[in-house]
């Protein structure tokens, strides 16, 4: 990500505000402790450079439910879906205030050993990315990098995950294949195994289904709603029809703020906030 | 506006001289210097085949005298001997004229070749590759960059001035300092005890494969710098995101997204270090007719030999050294392209994509 300024972001956006960000740093002390709540970010303010992407974000993300992040592009939705599992630390110019906790301890504390971190919180990307090696290597590789299985029993995870995302019939037979001789929608599903293989607790998913056909969206979107509740899921999408089959709650960012977390249904037909009330009523974004 | 003037222009032009034979005139013009062009093309297109023919060739008539002559010894004798040069006996074998007594082996010169390139590979690959994954994935832009205009002037040092340089300081200081101290401590067990013995006065085996890795180094590192940078950003974050160590992801992403040309790189480094002739003629001690017994010894390679056996081969009358020296120019020939053609299939083998580098000779 570039840390020069971006001139076409508003210089607003940069600046903290006030209203509704407040009403969210209310709800936050107690859903840090709420056992119902796996990931906490209190007045998280974060950017790059001189540029500022989230400004004093109170969100708190149900356990074992699929949450959905909306906003308009350069909202921010992606860098706090990256900034979960510590995958903007080090991009140049990072700078952060604020806190996100798992389970209740910060993500940033000393204790937290960032690779066994981001077991626990995996993450599928907008376009699919296989590793160079075989299919069934593909879906080990994480497995075997934290020592969840010996060579021997890495075929067994494979055929474990890749049925449990509806691949292994249609890859049983070549699983020392290239992936990239797979077609997209079958890559994404062979990363989604690979995620899975490491036994995540949260699953970060970034438009996931953005570079797949419908198809293969609807595949992806079938496998997230059966993910929950084992795995709490967040998903950024573009798309607030697929917000709308998938997610349980919904948090709606602009301009790095968040403006609105609710249940789906009641964020979409009756927004709390006017912002909201516009952007999902398409005036804008 | 001025595109509607020229359209203009060229309107009235046609419009007022319709001359068609100035008009058949540029036509054969431009026809002339297509085909100027397409025969330019051709003959620059086939100049590299007909040169490494040529060369092939050339060798291949000087060299077959001796090939006939010195025979299957030539490969695994340790001898060399141009005959009784002072009373200059002149022998003719099977109508090949050759001084009385001349012999040829050269395996300490073949043998010379691979062990200095192992040597330099042994050490330059590994040390190619770090640099290149730190100067890549570590290093702000700014310190890579200067880091970058460091290897290409090391790989631009003239070969007599790192030649130099090894026989001056680098030898003496390893031969002082550092080997006595290995080959006192190394363990008498095969392989290792390669390392012990005599530890030698800093010209030999060891001290010309180090200069061939400084040597060789700058080459592969920044090729395996480029072909990393090439790396897209995805797979490598999908590794990150799953958890993996930089050293897992660089051995397990990275680095197998561009095995190829690594290879590639490799082998290019390689065919220099087959190749280098001042440097390790500068370093090596000249040892023409025993294989080094531990890597500290002298010995020399076929292109040091070659070049410095050269003038004492013009005195053999009867031109059979000189023959001689052609064998040997051609062995490292085929040296050379072998381990090409051995890296393409690898190459092949490794990712079914084309080499990307392929000028390893």
């Amino acid at each position: 990500m570039s840390t020069q300024a971006d001139p076409a972001q508003p210089a607003e956006a940069a600046g903290p505000v006030g209203g509704r960000a407040d009403q969210a740093v209310v709800t936050a002390p107690h859903a840090a402790t709420d056992g119902q709540v796996a990931l906490t970010a209190t007045g998280l303010t974060l950017g790059f450079g001189t540029r500022t992407i989230l400004s004093d974000v109170c969100v708190d993300v149900r356990r074992g439910a699929v949450t959905a992040l909306i906003g308009p592009t350069g909202s921010g939705k992606t860098t706090l879906l990256r900034t979960f599992n510590r995958m903007n630390d080090k991009v140049g110019g990072y700078h952060r205030k604020g806190d996100v906790l798992l389970d209740g301890r910060s993500i940033w504390h000393p204790g937290v050993e960032v690779m066994e971190l981001r077991r626990r919180i995996g993450m599928l990307f907008q376009r699919p990315n296989p590793f160079p090696m075989s299919i069934m290597d593909n879906v080990a590789a994480g497995a075997r990098a934290h020592r969840l299985v010996s060579k021997a029993g890495m075929k067994d995870v494979a055929e474990r995950y890749l049925t449990a995302v509806g691949l292994w019939g249609a890859v049983k037979d070549r699983l020392k294949d290239s992936p990239f001789r797979l077609s997209g929608g079958q890559q994404q599903l062979l990363c989604l195994a690979r995620a899975l293989a490491v036994k995540p607790e949260v699953l970060l998913l970034d438009e996931p289904t953005s570079s797949l056909d419908p198809g293969a969206t609807q595949a992806i979107e079938e496998l997230v709603r059966t993910l929950a509740p084992d795995i709490t899921v967040i998903i950024v999408t573009h798309n607030l029809a697929q917000a709308l089959r998938v997610a349980d709650r919904t948090i709606f960012l602009n301009q790095g703020r968040m403006v609105e977390n609710g249940e789906t249904r009641q964020l979409f037909e009756h927004p709390a906030e006017e912002e909201t009330a516009q952007y999902v009523a398409g005036r804008f974004g | 506006m001025s595109f509607s003037t020229q359209v203009a222009g060229a309107a009235g032009e046609t419009g007022s001289s319709p001359s068609p034979r100035r008009l058949a005139a540029r036509a054969r013009a431009a026809l002339r210097r297509a085909e100027v062009f397409r025969w330019l093309g051709g003959a620059s297109a086939l100049i590299p085949v007909l040169a490494l023919g040529f060369i092939l060739v050339v060798l291949l008539v000087e060299a077959f005298p001796a090939i006939r002559i010195n025979g299957l010894h030539f490969f695994y004798k340790s001898v060399w001997n141009e005959g009784a040069s002072y009373n200059a006996q002149i022998v003719r074998t099977g109508g090949v004229e050759h001084l009385s007594g001349a012999y040829y082996g050269a395996l300490p010169e073949i043998a010379g070749t691979l062990l200095t390139s192992l040597i330099a590979l042994i050490i330059a690959v590994p040390v190619s590759i770090g640099a290149a994954l730190v100067i890549v994935e570590r290093l702000p832009r700014r310190v890579a960059s200067v880091i970058g205009v460091f290897l290409e002037l090391l790989a631009g040092i003239p070969s007599v001035i790192v030649g130099l340089w090894g026989a001056l300081t680098f030898g003496p200081f390893i031969a002082h300092h550092i080997t006595p101290v290995i080959a006192r401590n190394m363990p008498d067990v095969p392989v290792l005890s390669y390392f012990r013995g005599a530890p030698g006065n800093g010209e030999g085996l060891l001290t010309s494969g180090l200069v061939l890795s400084i040597m060789i180094i700058p080459i592969v590192a920044s090729t395996t710098r480029d072909l990393v940078r090439q790396v897209p950003i995805l797979p490598r974050e999908g590794a990150i995101a799953l958890g993996m160590s930089d050293a897992q992801c660089a051995r397990r992403v990275t680095l197998p997204w561009v095995g190829a040309g690594i290879v590639g790189a490799v082998v290019l480094g390689l065919g220099r270090a087959l190749g280098e002739t001042m440097a390790v003629a500068m370093t090596c001690g000249v040892q023409l007719t025993a294989v080094p017994g531990n890597i500290y010894t002298t010995m020399t390679t076929i292109a040091a030999t070659i070049f410095q056996y050269l003038d004492t081969a013009f005195l053999d009358g009867t031109g059979f050294a000189v023959r001689t020296v052609a064998e040997l120019a051609l062995v490292l020939m085929v040296i050379t392209l072998a381990v090409n053609i051995a890296a393409r299939w690898l190459v092949r083998k490794v990712s079914g994509t084309a080499l990307p580098v392929g000028r390893g000779v």
